[in-house]
């Protein structure tokens, strides 16, 4: 069992917006899911473990390797796909991933050839090995970069929002890819897909304003609401009156009408219907304590 | 629709600060180089006015290419922002019409981009107003505007420029929606341009090249050659002849392709193709089960793998860039281009020598290769961040520097493959040309001592100004700085260390004889200082470059630590001592060893040295009467010692008390003068003032003893001396021996710059006169410090070399192992011989008691008997004509191609190795350039050298223009046709109406000319030839034998007036109006053939009738002209070939009216008719002489 110990990061960007603010979690092997809104800083944290990025203070260890100090090491377990990842024109998808192999340290060109053909097996895109990666949809761009972050058996495998702009078949694709690596690596997947987490993931955390609002399993997140979720339908002009009186966590629209969840520790009335909590709801729940 | 998209073109460019930018720099350029002299741009100088018409169209001219970048602008963001924009497919869905569109946006920018080009205009005419308002230009300086000049520039240069810019630059944008592939069309146009350029380097061409030029820059040069400063200041351009034939042809192309362009046009985006192809790619889905991940073994440290890797998918990419592949092609054109059409005078080409081809390959590639470093540092420093690869790349555990450096070799390496391909041409083109001596090593030594270092630096430099600044634009500015405004900076602060401007090396030209020189230990040092500079510059931004996410200047520097290791500190210390350490020796050698004045204060020396000691120009002075010498050459120091023994003697009247000594600071000078102390020394100047107790009386005679010595110390800033070099050591004796008395060629010549340091108008030469007086006593070479005096030398060099001196060999021995030679004149000579020393192959051929002898170096054998042919054709005409030779010997030697001339010294005469040695004359019918020049110097022998013209006005039609002429006839009885001549002459023609074109002064009558080349050359000879046609050659000859007779050696020195009053009674009175009109005035032929019909005749003979005009023009000395009556004997004649080289019948008719018809009978079948056939006559449109004949 391996784990990623964070303790203390913090970092404020030149415009004074606070990134990470005293983030400190633990991550053991297995999947972990990042959840967190637009802005919340998931990118920032990736981006800290991944060392693309220095905090202002706190630390970071990798069992016992100071990450932060010991850049080189870490990489040497580092796999990383991040949110935009983009390709070299007039490279092909081959010379692209050959050229990541052997910075990765993979430094026997037979192996590494047959690494890379292996790989481009697997992400399904070996008869395409010869082609400008450029020209590629997103898909298979994304494709590419999986299968450039599972280059050297990485044992921290850092994925940022890597499913935004797939199609559905392309979405489910790439996660069997991802549950494909090794039970002993750390894999941390950041999304703002509640669903994703709850499919994959054995922890999790959630951001908000650059804080941990939660960190846990998912159940453990799903077993702190039970019994205190609730589900209404309303019209849409009773919709304010109703955050001032109840707690609501959420509202969405079913059939062009309002449905809210209302969190309390017991039915507010008989119109209310008690529901099984979902993961969106402990996502929801957590966002707006931090919010308040 | 076509008025909306024009008006809202304009409105959105209004509102730009681009277009207002555009116009300013455009006026600040103009209204500086109008007001100031430090500015320039073509040039206004001498008579012509600061805001003529001529001075106008070329400032138009050449800020139409500036244009281009504006230009590109325009049309480029025109066609391109609605793309960039994403705003295209909103756009294109609605009814929009195409062609209000394509040319609404095109027209619009059309405009707009001709509007900061008005700036000169503008420019000028502030300039005019404000310089004499505010006293920096006298306000006689300006002339008055024409309306025409304007609107004809506008409407024949700016528009029609503009447009052929705009149509390829808004084509290519349109096609490829690339700006970058925009710029680089713009830059098509300056390739046609600078072939343009090659082309004009020949007369023959310049038709061709008057079309060839995009822009019409040369066509307008071309067409305004012969204006005089007249003419400049008065003729507005107009669009007629070649400028017609160059715009037609440029603006019907700019149409085509615009055309073209406009039907390709069309609203739908072109993708679609593309994405069709990724679908169908999409729902392929292969599912194959992958197999079990291989095993590899991961290793820690592989930098030099990380390295290779990193370098290879730079290259890769950069391969496959088009703006790569473009300026590659570019260079290549422009190789060939230069290789194709680069001639070198009389239409001749010298052999393909290495060191010819290594020039054009330099000369070539540098701006290519300069504008590809620059981009692609941009290119590949920010490629990662640009594509977003960047997070990845930096995410694996490769050392931070690694892409750094691999950037910088892979943008090296392109500088090398450049290179390496046009090497490759090069050696092609030598091979083609069936030459085979080709000198690989020459290649490569010259790339590792001229190009390397620079290219190396620049790539450095480059690419550590991308990582520093940490923006891909601002970065680019910055370099642009860095490469080119930085030496402007440095010119306008008047400092000018090569440790200043980036790469900058001192002068080094490589050549047959003394290999690279002369200042390889210089440009040694320098190179070394550059690159150790640049290299620390690049480690150092290392240690700041930006991994991960972007992160400010501070964030950088406080990753300085985690960047470095221990070994990586040690190796950039290393270098920063080693840069401190070399940078100390280059300002030690440079600055303090070898200092050096700006130039500046070379001018305030110049003036200061004018205002102190123009009061000493009459003190009288000494006579050289013997000189003994014993000179030590040593090559391999560039050291000489010279010891000599001066014999000097009162001719004066008056007893002389004192002596004033300009002394070269390069040399170390003692002096032991009997009786003579030092009264003051300044050494600013180099002035030495002596005083004589007791004084040299009338008559006295004393003997100086001179030592002199140079030492050459370490290296200098500018580049060491080409006098004393390696191999080929070229001194003569004004370099070692201290100049006597005021020196007026210090001060400063040009008349304007005269007149704004508040000097008096400089004094020109003695006006001629018949009672010459104590002028006359002066000849205007040795100014008066001696006549025709004894040489002795005794001269050593290191013992390989030869050493030559003036006049026989005596003796040679060798002692010390040094070679030594003993020289004596064999009959006194005028003060003025060089010392010779390299090694050298010696022919030899002797002719009645002459030694006629070549001293060449080994490799250049080829022209060498063609030579002694010269030499010896010469001696054989001159005896013949003028009269004995007296010197013992005929020495033509090869010295190094630092300058290119040929010079006559007493019986001996130094030659460029690039000019004639190395010249491919294997085609005889050619113009030989070799007869041609050592005919010249060789009749210096007798005009310079045993008459020589008083110093006075006309001084040198006796030596310059005879010896042209003694030249030409000597080409003349060889001459295979009479048409062969014309080849000839025409470059004397064209020397002469080029040289009164670009007067400064003013233009003088022949007899009257005061060392103007262009005058005592071209004219002179040009006169004297048609003097021989209408009067006979043995005419001309026994009067130049007369007057040689009567002057020879002798003194007081004689004026033209001499001569004209011996030639005047041997020219028949039906000819007499030749002396005033070809000699003592200034008088130009306008002649043409109007009409020629021809029909055949019963007896087989055809008649051609012509008709031709003919004005005969006196001009003033700045081109004022006027038509003057004729009675004038002009040859008419027909040809039987359209070449022109048959000449099958030829009269000399009388012409007294301005219209006149003749009619000829001939044998043969005509081909055209012409007068004044063999252009003897000095005619500025000389084409339109001749005509095909028609037959009716």
């Amino acid at each position: 069992m391996r784990q990623l110990v964070l303790k203390n990061l913090s970092k404020t960007y030149p415009n004074n917006v606070k990134a990470l603010d005293d983030v400190s979690i633990e991550i053991k092997s297995g999947m972990f899911g990042l959840l967190g809104p637009n802005g919340a800083g998931k990118s920032s944290l990736m981006r800290t473990i991944a060392t693309l990025q220095e905090a202002d203070s706190g630390s970071i260890f990798f069992d016992d390797l100071n990450v932060l100090d010991n850049t080189k090491e870490f990489r040497q377990n580092l796999g990383y796909l991040p949110q935009e990842f983009g390709v070299y024109p007039r490279i092909t998808a081959e010379q692209l991933l050959d050229h990541i192999a052997t910075l990765k340290g993979i430094s026997i060109k037979n192996e590494r050839k047959e690494l890379v053909e292996y790989l481009l097996q697997k992400v399904n895109l070996y008869d395409k090995k010869n082609k400008n990666v450029k020209g590629f949809s997103g898909g298979m761009k994304q494709r590419i970069g999986i299968a450039q972050s599972l280059i050297g058996d990485p044992k921290v495998l850092i994925v940022d929002e890597p499913t935004a702009g797939l199609d559905p078949g392309e979405r489910n694709r790439f996660y069997d890819l991802l549950s494909d690596v090794g039970e002993d690596v750390i894999v941390i997947l950041s999304t703002h897909i509640v669903d994703d987490v709850r499919e994959l993931c054995t922890q999790m955390a959630i951001m908000n304003f650059g804080q941990i609002v939660f960190s846990g399993a998912p159940d453990d997140g799903i077993n702190s609401l039970k019994g205190r979720v609730f589900e209404k339908q309303i019209s849409k002009s009773e919709l304010d009156s109703y955050k001032e009186s109840h707690q609501v966590i959420s509202n969405k629209l079913i059939a062009g009408k309002p449905v809210i969840h209302v969190l309390n520790d017991k039915i507010p009335d008989k119109s209310f219907k008690k529901i099984e909590p979902s993961l969106e709801d402990v996502f929801f729940t957590n966002i707006q304590k931090n919010n308040q | 629709m076509f008025k909306n998209f024009f008006l809202s073109e304009l409105r959105y460019s209004f509102r730009q600060p681009m277009l207002y930018l555009f116009f300013l720099i455009v006026f600040l350029l103009v209204f500086a180089a109008n007001v100031t002299d430090n500015v320039s741009i073509g040039g206004a100088i001498g008579n012509v006015f600061r805001n003529a018409p001529n001075i106008i169209t070329i400032y138009s001219l050449i800020m139409t290419i500036f244009g281009l970048l504006f230009a590109t602008a325009f049309f480029n963001n025109s066609a391109l922002r609605d793309h960039k924009n994403n705003f295209q497919e909103i756009l294109f869905s609605k009814p929009i019409d195409k062609f209000g569109y394509f040319m609404g946006k095109f027209l619009a920018s059309l405009f707009l981009s001709t509007v900061p080009l008005t700036g000169v205009f503008f420019g000028i005419i502030l300039g005019s107003k404000v310089a004499p308002l505010m006293g920096w230009i006298e306000a006689d300086r300006f002339g008055p505007f024409f309306i025409e000049t304007f609107i004809n520039n506008y409407f024949i240069f700016i528009l029609p420029n503009m447009f052929i810019g705009g149509a390829i630059i808004y084509s290519l944008a349109q096609e490829y929606k690339n700006t970058m592939i925009s710029f680089v069309g713009a830059m098509l146009i300056i390739v046609g341009y600078s072939i343009a350029g090659e082309l004009v380097s020949d007369i023959d061409n310049e038709k061709i090249a008057s079309l060839v030029d995009t822009f019409g820059i040369r066509t307008y040069s071309i067409t305004s050659k012969y204006y005089t400063p007249l003419e400049k200041n008065t003729l507005n351009p107009s669009l007629s002849g070649l400028i017609l034939y160059n715009r037609l042809l440029w603006v019907g192309f700019a149409a085509i392709i615009l055309f073209a362009s406009y039907t390709r046009f069309s609203f739908t985006t072109k993708k679609s193709k593309k994405s069709k192809k990724n679908k169908s790619d999409l729902n392929k889905v292969i599912l194959s089960v992958p197999k079990k991940a291989p095993k590899v073994q991961v290793f820690k440290n592989s930098a030099l793998l990380h390295f290779k890797s990193f370098f290879k998918l730079n290259m890769n990419s950069i391969y496959k860039h088009v703006t790569f592949k473009i300026l590659f092609v570019f260079s290549i054109i422009q190789l060939i281009a230069g290789l194709a059409t680069g001639f070198e005078y009389f239409g001749l080409k010298s052999y393909p020598l290495t060191y010819f081809m290594v020039d054009q390959v330099n000369g070539s590639s540098s701006l290519f290769i300069l504008i590809i470093l620059v981009f692609f540092s941009g290119e590949l420093v920010w490629r990662d961040r640009d594509v977003q690869v960047n997070e990845v790349i930096d995410s694996t555990p490769h050392s931070t520097l690694i892409p750094l450096f691999s950037k910088t070799l892979s943008l090296f390496s392109l500088s090398v493959v450049i290179h390496l391909v046009l090497i490759l041409i090069a050696i092609i083109y030598q091979l083609i040309s069936g030459f085979t001596q080709i000198e690989f090593s020459l290649y490569v030594k010259d790339y590792i001592y001229n190009m390397f270092p620079i290219y190396f630096t620049m790539c450095a430099a480059l690419v550590a100004i991308q990582v520093i600044v940490n923006n891909k634009y601002i970065g680019y500015m910055v370099s642009v700085i860095v490469l080119l405004g930085f030496d402007i900076i440095l010119l306008i602060l008047d400092v000018n260390s090569n440790m200043l401007s980036l790469g900058s090396t001192p002068y080094m030209i490589y050549s047959d004889l003394n290999g690279f020189g002369p200042s390889n230990t210089g440009v040694f040092w320098f190179s070394l200082y550059w690159i150790l500079f640049s290299l620390l510059l690049l480690s150092l931004s290392g240690l700041i470059w930006n991994r991960g996410v972007k992160k400010s200047f501070k964030e950088r520097l406080n990753s300085i630590n985690s960047n470095t290791s221990k070994t990586y500190s040690i190796i950039v210390s290393s270098i920063g001592v080693l840069f401190i350490l070399t940078a100390s020796f280059v300002y030690y050698n440079t600055q303090i060893l070898n200092s050096y004045k700006s130039s500046d204060r070379y001018e305030e020396l110049a003036v200061s040295y004018e205002k102190y000691y123009k009061k000493y120009k009459n003190l009288p002075f000494p006579k050289i009467i013997e000189a003994k010498y014993n000179i030590d050459i040593f090559p391999k120091k560039k050291m000489a010692d010279v010891l000599a023994y001066l014999t000097l003697t009162n001719n004066k009247e008056k007893p002389i008390d004192s002596i004033l000594l300009n002394v070269n600071k390069q040399w170390d000078l003692s002096f032991e003068f009997p009786n003579a102390t030092i009264i003051s020394k300044n050494e600013d100047h180099g002035v030495h003032f002596y005083r004589i107790d007791p004084p040299m009386l009338p008559g006295d005679t004393l003997i100086l003893e001179i030592k002199n010595k140079y030492e050459t110390k370490g290296f200098s800033n500018g580049g060491e001396t080409t006098s004393i070099v390696k191999n080929g050591s070229f001194l003569n004796n004004f370099e070692i021996l201290p100049n006597i008395g005021y020196d007026s060629s210090k001060e400063i010549g040009d008349k304007n710059k005269r007149k704004k340091l508040g000097l008096p108008p400089k004094e020109r030469m003695p006006k001629l006169e018949v009672d010459c007086g104590v002028n006359c006593d002066k000849n205007y070479l040795t100014q008066g410090f001696s006549d025709y005096i004894n040489v002795e030398s005794i001269i050593s060099t290191s013992i390989e070399q030869t050493a030559i001196a003036p006049g026989s060999l005596i003796r040679k021995w060798e002692e010390n192992n040094r070679a030594y030679f003993e020289y004596r004149l064999d009959h006194p000579s005028q003060n003025f011989y060089s010392f010779i020393s390299a090694e050298y192959e010696i022919a030899k051929r002797e002719w009645n008691d002459v030694d006629i002898e070549i001293y060449y170096d080994a490799k250049h054998s080829v022209n060498i008997d063609m030579m002694l042919d010269a030499v010896e054709r010469s001696l054989n005409y001159y005896t013949e004509n003028f009269g004995p030779y007296y010197h013992k010997q005929a020495r033509v030697i090869e010295f190094p191609r630092f300058s290119t001339f040929a010079q006559a010294f007493p019986g001996t005469m130094p030659y460029s190795e690039s000019f004639g040695f190395i010249i491919d004359l294997e085609d005889e019918e050619d113009n030989n350039v070799i007869d041609a020049v050592i005919a010249h110097e060789m009749a210096h022998q007798w005009w310079a050298h045993q008459l020589v013209g008083a110093n006075m006005q006309g001084g040198t039609l006796m030596s310059e223009a005879f010896s042209e002429y003694s030249s030409l006839m000597t080409l003349k009885n060889i001459a295979k046709t009479p048409m062969k001549m014309r080849e000839f002459l025409k470059y004397d023609h064209d020397r002469y109406l080029r040289g009164r074109s670009g007067e400064l002064e003013k233009e003088l009558p022949l007899y009257k000319v005061e060392n103007q080349q262009y005058i005592h050359y071209g004219k002179g000879s040009v006169i004297l030839y048609a003097l021989q046609d209408y009067i006979g050659e043995d005419k001309v000859n026994s009067a130049m034998k007369e007057f040689l007779e009567k002057y020879r050696y002798k003194t007081p020195y004689p004026t033209s007036l001499n001569f004209l009053e011996i030639l005047e009674p041997k020219i028949p009175d039906s000819l007499n109006y030749l002396i005033d009109d070809w000699f003592k005035e200034i008088t130009l032929y306008d002649n043409r053939l109007k009409t020629a019909f021809a029909k055949k005749l019963d007896n087989g003979k055809y008649e051609v009738s012509i008709e031709i005009e003919a004005f005969k023009i006196k001009a003033d000395s700045v081109g004022n002209e006027k038509k003057v009556s004729l009675n004038e004997w002009i040859d008419i004649g027909v040809f039987s070939d359209s070449d022109e080289e048959n000449l099958i019948h030829q009269q000399r008719v009388n012409i007294n009216d301005s219209l006149m018809r003749f009619t000829m009978i001939v044998d043969s079948l005509p081909a055209k008719a012409a007068i004044d056939p063999r252009h003897i006559l000095i005619d500025r449109v000389f084409s339109d002489n001749t005509k095909p004949v028609s037959f009716n």
